[in-house]
């Protein structure tokens, strides 16, 4: 990984030497060990506290979306998904943002994981991703076995430590709406309070928002402060989508996501019995 | 259990007139439905049937048949939110028969009175519902 690094700052001040950028968005080490921090470099001789390490677990793709400047980001394999999605969402211009893509820094990576280096990219930094395996979906269906009744509660328990703060939210890179429906309040469509039913009706609308467009790069999960288990609802989305209709966001430049059409011959599972009669 | 409320969400101009129809019909269905009219079944945003459920304890979702939707393919796109929001509230653990759909055309009368039996026998054979965890009587 030092080369990666090194090949890193290197770019990095020479895109904002040569005034290509004004910009780089990466990572810079943390106050906590482990941890790296999001960070902001406008000075060419800055980008040497730039790092490339096991912290660097969070998203970045978010960050562009509220820059002005003309920026460079720092990118791992499921950032760049998220890119994908923003960009065929048409939240971003191409030609405003410059790609510089590594391959993913975690030696374990995470469980599921797709893609370790990124889809899209103006630069490429040397180094070897590690493997990824398929993902056989493993905890949605172990999940599925429970009892309707387990799985209720399960799902209740979880939900009900939510305390509404809206990191999951605020960390994600699909959720970028102006003005979220959980912020409506003309009408207010749910309760401000964490009423055990706002919380349920608030995760399973999320889950929803994001079905299709979620790239389980775990930034909401990892945000939550009371440990929610969100990951749950967002991979059987993901599974869904796969399954019934052979998509799976981001992994591919051109893309059409699978909730804005759709085909005459979509089953029709959600009809009683199935569709089948 | 007491009598269940359900919600029924119908688009105006295959549903709503399967409605109408078998009311000008006088054929009988259990007063438990409340209907609310809604432009398109695309119109149906799963929040709607996720907050219905806070009041009510169950909900039947209906709209045009695939290919003859008023806007053409407004039901089509409903489609896959429908079987999305279906599945998710299984996964959860919510019984299949809460959270119904179905495609009813104007000239469905019969369908839309036989569904609302369906709907509301099969509702009141299940557990009663928590209302998200938040149930008060009524
Ligand atoms: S829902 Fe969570 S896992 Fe999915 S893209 Fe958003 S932050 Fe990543
Ligand atoms: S939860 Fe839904 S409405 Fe809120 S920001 Fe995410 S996608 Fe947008
Ligand atoms: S981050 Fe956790 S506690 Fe905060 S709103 Fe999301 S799930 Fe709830």
């Amino acid at each position: 990984m030092d080369k990666c690094i090194r090949e890193i700052r290197d770019k990095a001040q020479e895109l904002l030497e040569t005034g290509q950028v004004e910009v780089v968005i990466g990572f810079t080490a943390g106050t906590l060990p482990g941890k790296s921090t999001p960070c902001f470099i406008t000075r060419g001789e800055d980008c040497k506290l730039l790092v490339w390490d096991e912290g660097c677990k969070n998203n970045l793709a978010n960050y562009l979306l509220k820059e002005k400047r003309k920026a460079a980001i720092i990118i791992k394999g499921c950032d760049s998904r998220s890119l994908v999605n923003l960009l065929t969402e048409n939240q971003l211009s191409r030609d405003r943002v410059v790609i510089l893509g590594a391959p993913c820094p975690l030696t374990e990576g995470c469980e599921g994981c797709q893609i370790k280096s990124p889809v899209i990219y103006d630069y490429l930094v040397s180094g070897k991703a590690g493997k990824t395996g398929e993902d056989d979906f493993h905890d949605v269906k172990t999940f599925a076995r429970l009892s309707p009744q387990e799985r209720k509660e399960y799902f209740y328990k979880e939900v009900s430590k939510c305390i509404r703060c809206y990191a999951c939210r605020n960390a994600c890179p699909a959720c970028y709406c102006r003005e979220c429906f959980v912020e409506n309040n003309l009408p207010q469509w749910v309760g401000k309070s964490t009423q055990l039913a706002d919380n349920l009706i608030f995760h399973l609308t999320r889950a929803l928002h994001v079905a299709g467009r979620c790239v389980d790069c775990g930034a909401c999960q990892r945000a939550c402060p009371m440990g929610v288990d969100l990951r749950i609802l967002n991979r059987k989305m993901l599974l869904e989508v796969k399954e019934l209709y052979q998509f799976e966001a981001g992994l591919k430049e051109e893309q059409e996501l699978p909730l804005n059409t759709y085909d005459p011959g979509d089953p029709e599972p959600f009809l009683a019995g199935g569709g089948e009669a | 259990m007491k009598e269940p409320k359900i919600v029924a969400f119908l688009c105006n101009w295959c549903s709503y007139a399967g409605a109408d129809l078998a009311g000008v019909s006088r054929l009988q269905y259990p007063p438990n439905v409340r209907i609310v009219r809604v432009p398109c079944s695309g119109r149906v945003d799963p929040l709607f049937i996720l907050t219905a459920l806070k009041h009510t304890d169950g909900v039947l979702t209906a709209g045009c048949h695939p290919g003859d939707c008023h806007y053409t393919s407004g039901n089509l796109v409903a489609r896959r939110k429908f079987t999305l929001l279906k599945s998710l509230l299984e996964f959860v653990g919510i019984e299949e028969k809460r959270v119904q759909f179905d495609w009813i055309s104007a000239a469905e009368g019969n369908r839309f009175a036989a569904r609302i039996r369906d709907v509301t026998e099969e509702v009141k054979g299940l557990e009663p519902w928590d209302r998200w965890g938040g149930r008060q009587d009524g």
